[in-house]
């Protein structure tokens, strides 16, 4: 387990918040995702959904976050293929522009806004995993 | 063109074999083969065959893995097949096994590439190296012995990029230990590139219920360096 840099935090503090939590399953990704995204580390990003790619092999959502000052920072988040989605619960309408919604997941290691999720909470408070 | 092989395939299986999971074992016959029908997902997702490495590298071998890169040169990235074993090890999708006496079908979701195993002939002679080889298969008592020739160098053995020949040679014996348990024992063999046999089991669960969804690899593919 990798402890989060201070930097990293620093970073996008008032809407990203990076814990310790070792992570299991979430191996619904098609391609090499570990090569991507720093899977010992979680992070829980919220923000406000802009749109949702409902696709093969891989779905995204694109969303925007807040810092502390305002500004909105681009993120978006890798999910797994559709079918897997299917069977976890989710549907090509689950998202829709305007929802909020926090983000947890394993944030990319270059430290872009980019995110592999594994579990999402949305406005209703109903949670939905990326995998089953 | 793969979508319609695959397509063909479930047809003509549909009409000739009882593909269901409710059926299997229940119905077999004394002394007739198990069923190995149905949807099976692996167990644990493990997509490296060392995992902490120590792979038995011959040189050829260890400097074609030294050149392998998971975020450029991963053949998945470019959506082509996975070959064998990374096929039946480092996916996590389901598969589904459609068995007729003489040929024995793998349908696998996430590559949507079929692999056809015959019962009923030896391997031909002067193979056109392909991504999934020609696979021959013959029962031994309750186990499904499937011996695979043929492979193009395209393709990993693993997702961690462990390289392989033209020579590789790939072993299965697929036996159906309890009604929801799938369990496939693979061995290894590339004297080009690898030292010694190398080995792995994978244990996959019946997922009742389940039906091979569409997945088309090249729809929103952010990943491929054929694009680039």
């Amino acid at each position: 387990m990798r402890t989060p840099t201070r930097k990293g935090m620093l970073a996008f503090s008032a809407t990203a918040i990076l814990s310790l939590l070792s992570l299991a399953g979430s191996a619904y990704a098609h391609h090499g995702f570990v090569s991507w995204f720093d899977m010992s580390r979680s992070i829980t990003v919220k923000g406000t959904v802009t749109s949702f790619d409902w696709t093969n092999p891989h779905s995204y959502i694109y969303f925007d976050v807040k810092d502390d000052k305002g500004a909105v920072q681009k993120w978006s988040a890798e999910l797994g293929a559709v079918a897997m989605l299917a069977r976890a619960g989710w549907r090509k309408d689950t998202l829709k522009p305007g929802d909020e919604i926090t983000l947890i997941g394993n944030p990319a290691k270059d430290a872009k806004p980019l995110m592999h999720l594994d579990k999402i909470v949305l406005a209703n408070g109903q949670e939905l995993a990326t995998a089953l | 063109m793969r979508n319609f092989l695959i397509l063909s395939a479930m047809a003509v299986a549909a009409t000739l074999a009882p593909s269901h999971a409710a059926h299997a074992q229940e119905g077999t016959k004394p002394g007739a083969p198990p069923d190995l029908s149905g949807v099976w997902l692996v167990e644990k997702f493990q997509p490296r065959l060392f995992p902490s490495g120590g792979a038995p590298f011959t040189p050829w071998a260890e400097a074609k893995f030294k050149a392998t890169d998971l975020q450029t040169n991963d053949p998945n990235l470019a959506c082509l097949p996975m070959g064998v074993p990374r096929f039946m090890i480092a996916v996590p999708y389901p598969m589904e096994i459609l068995q007729m006496p003489t040929r024995i079908v793998i349908i696998h979701e996430g590559p949507q590439v079929m692999r056809q195993v015959y019962m009923n002939r030896q391997h031909p002679k002067d193979l056109d190296p392909s991504y999934s080889g020609d696979a021959i298969g013959k029962w031994e008592g309750d186990t499904l012995v499937v011996d695979t020739i043929g492979f193009n160098d395209k393709t990993w053995l693993d997702g961690g990029g462990l390289p392989h020949s033209e020579a590789l040679h790939v072993v299965e014996r697929i036996r159906r230990v309890d009604h929801d348990t799938l369990v496939d024992d693979i061995t290894v063999e590339d004297p080009m590139a690898y030292t010694k046999p190398l080995t792995n089991r994978q244990v996959y669960k019946l997922k009742a219920g389940w039906e091979i969804q569409e997945y088309v690899c090249e729809e929103n593919n952010k990943y491929s360096y054929q694009a680039k």
